[in-house]
């Protein structure tokens, strides 16, 4: 009865209830669009990185945490590589080798050289991460049996060195020894950030272990999970059936600097939201104080006829959860739209953004997200704020004196 | 690494009644023993100790004048046969596993010499204890039973050093550098070399045994020892060439 009475009290004047409502969409659309985008972008580095770089988690030796180094390598027991087939936690593991090594062109004078980041992998096992052989734009994947190499675009750019050509690896191997390697270059790889395709060297695991001089040790092991969802509690367990001189620990303890960088970047956007709610806020406030000033003659009347104050109040407050919740249902139903476009769409950017996104170590690709928590954000900020605000025409009217009302 | 040879060749024994030297003349003094010396050939052994692990290299070395320089590792396998050449500023490697030669560009030239606490850049380092620096002596201190001056060398403002201040501690009788300590441009005391075993080699008395201590880092070292060097051997110009290195034995 009361919510029937609050509802034809909004269309009464509709001039006025369009306006607030659509004050609240525009601030809706808004911020879910930029959300949306951010979020979008954050998901999009978690991705690749969780694909490229270190998995879901990773397995290292203890103390490869403190020094990144191939000293700190891990030997992949017969043990190990047992318990990490019969987990039911693990999808697929792969071991990596993950160094550097200075590449030079094989040429009579051997005088073009560029540091490279160097990647031992087993070409089998990586089909549970990255797709690789799809990465390859020129010549061929490598295999287990090979002793080729493939090369970063970029890296390969630099160098001046083409498919069939051949490169040297020169570096330091395992406890002192020197690791030096004359390599066919099999295939061009476009993996990745641009900054990793413009070096990057990626060798058969088993290559790498003889030229690092490594036996069958690997540097990190990199684990995807059947369930993402519940990543802290598979690592723990990963943990305690792996226990020993080794670590298990997930992306998030792996990329620190990425969680801080999203995090202070999500702040930012937090507070530029606080400035649109706080202008949403007090389009609001103004929208009810004219209200309250055009109906006064109307509460007094109706509360000297009988009607109960706290009825009365009961039905603005809610007339004003209903227009602000009709505004975030319009925003998201205008936004929802945007956002799964950019989603299945993703915006290729320029060259020159896209340049200028590659020194940021980011693919020049803005995917929007569609997580609905992002949208329920929405909803509860906005139904907060006019739940709070109508607060106050609900306290004015308790207090209305009718007869000075009626006056008006 | 040369340098440090080159040190330790510098500061061969000879007996100068010093009294009253200054700090210049000292290392000068050292610095003069070497110009009698035309070339040298030796073997020794390097070791690199790391805490988990030591690992130790034979290697073979050939110089003439202070630009030619050659060396040749005869042990562990895995590096056996490997040679660098230098010449001035300029480090040639020769790998036989891969039968290429390479020439160490700049970026190569700070990291580790084979695992080494050296730098590839210390295989070449061209400043002068006598040039590069300003010299002042101060207490006299002992060292394994030794006296010594200990001697302040600070870098001139232009000199190719990277060094902020070296002190230098060589044995009054004989002059002997018997150690070095190398502090940065914040005062910090970035690495101690100590040379011991002195003993007569190759016809001279020497200090045969050198180890580079690196500060920053715990249970580190790189030991070399002599094991035999000649001198004033005739060596040819040619010898020191990029064809050669794939011959050496």
């Amino acid at each position: 009865m009361l919510l029937k009475l609050a509802w034809r009290n909004i269309w009464r004047n509709k001039g006025r209830t369009v306006i607030t409502m659509m004050a609240v969409m525009i601030a809706v659309v808004l911020s879910i669009l930029m959300m949306s985008a951010k979020e979008g972008v954050y998901a999009k580095m978690i991705e690749s990185m969780i694909l490229n770089m270190t998995g879901h988690a990773q397995i290292h030796q203890v103390d490869y945490v403190d020094e990144q180094m191939l000293d700190n390598s891990l030997s992949l027991s017969e043990d190990l590589v047992n318990d990490l087939n019969e987990s039911g936690l693990i999808k697929g593991w792969a071991p990596r080798i993950q160094t550097g090594a200075l590449v030079f062109k094989d040429s009579t004078s051997n005088t073009i050289s560029k540091n490279a980041i160097v990647m031992g992998i087993d070409p089998d096992k990586e089909a549970e991460f990255i797709s690789l052989k799809e990465h390859v734009t020129v010549g061929e994947f490598i295999t287990n049996e090979d002793n080729q190499v493939m090369l970063g675009e970029g890296l390969a750019e630099r160098l001046k060195v083409k498919v069939g050509d051949s490169i040297i690896l020169v570096s330091g191997g395992y406890h002192g020894s020197q690791a030096y390697g004359l390599y066919n270059v099999k295939g061009l790889v476009k993996y990745g950030s641009p900054e990793l395709s413009n070096g990057v060297v990626f060798m058969p695991i088993k290559e790498a272990q003889w030229m690092y001089s490594l036996d069958s040790m690997c540097t990190n092991i990199n684990i995807i999970l059947k369930d993402e969802s519940v990543l802290e509690e598979s690592v723990s367990e990963l943990n305690n059936i792996l226990s020993g001189k080794i670590l298990v620990r997930d992306w998030k303890e792996l990329n620190p600097e990425l969680i801080n960088m999203i995090e202070t970047d999500r702040v930012e956007g937090y507070i530029f939201m606080f400035i649109l709610y706080m202008v949403i806020t007090f389009g609001l406030f103004g929208t009810m104080l004219m209200m309250l000033s055009e109906r006064t003659r109307e509460f007094g009347v109706l509360i000297s006829i009988g009607m109960k104050r706290f009825k009365l109040a009961s039905v603005v407050w809610m007339e004003m959860i209903i227009i602000s919740i009709l505004g975030v249902l319009v925003g998201i139903a205008v936004a929802f739209p945007i956002c799964y476009y950019f989603h299945s769409n993703p915006i290729q950017f320029g060259d020159e953004q896209a340049e200028m996104m590659a020194d940021y170590g980011m693919e020049a690709v803005l995917q929007f997200s569609i997580d609905p928590s992002i949208f329920l954000t929405q909803a509860m900020i906005i139904f907060s704020i006019s739940s709070v605000l109508a607060l106050f025409p609900f306290r004015k009217l308790l207090k209305l004196n009718p007869q000075e009302a009626m006056r008006v | 690494m040369m340098r440090t040879i080159t040190i330790c060749l510098m500061l061969l024994s000879v007996n100068i009644t010093a009294q009253d030297l200054s700090a210049k003349e000292i290392i000068e003094k050292a610095d003069n023993i070497m110009k009698g010396v035309t070339s040298t050939k030796s073997e020794m052994t390097i070791t690199t100790v790391r805490p988990k692990w030591t690992r130790t290299m034979a290697l073979k070395t050939w110089s003439k004048g202070t630009n030619n320089t050659m060396m040749l590792i005869t042990s562990p396998a895995k590096e056996k046969g490997s040679a660098f050449l230098m010449k001035g500023k300029e480090v040639w490697n020769w790998v036989p596993s891969i039968e290429r030669t390479i020439k160490l560009p700049p970026s190569m030239m700070m990291q580790s010499w084979m695992g080494t606490d050296f730098t590839n850049d210390d295989l070449v380092q061209q400043s002068s204890t006598v040039k590069d620096y300003t010299h002042k002596v101060l207490k006299d201190s002992t060292i394994d039973g030794r006296t010594c001056y200990k001697i302040e060398l600070t870098p001139k403002e232009d000199a190719p050093v990277v060094w902020g201040k070296i002190y230098s501690w060589i044995d009054k009788k004989e002059f002997f550098q018997l150690r070095v300590e190398f502090y940065d441009e914040d005062d910090y005391l970035i690495s101690v070399m100590k040379s011991s075993n002195i003993k007569v080699l190759g016809g001279k008395k020497i200090p045969t045994k050198m180890e580079m201590i690196p500060m920053e880092k715990k249970n580190q070292k790189t030991v070399m020892e002599y094991i035999s060097i000649e001198f004033d051997i005739p060596i040819e110009d040619s010898f020191f060439s990029l064809q050669n290195m794939k011959r050496l034995k």
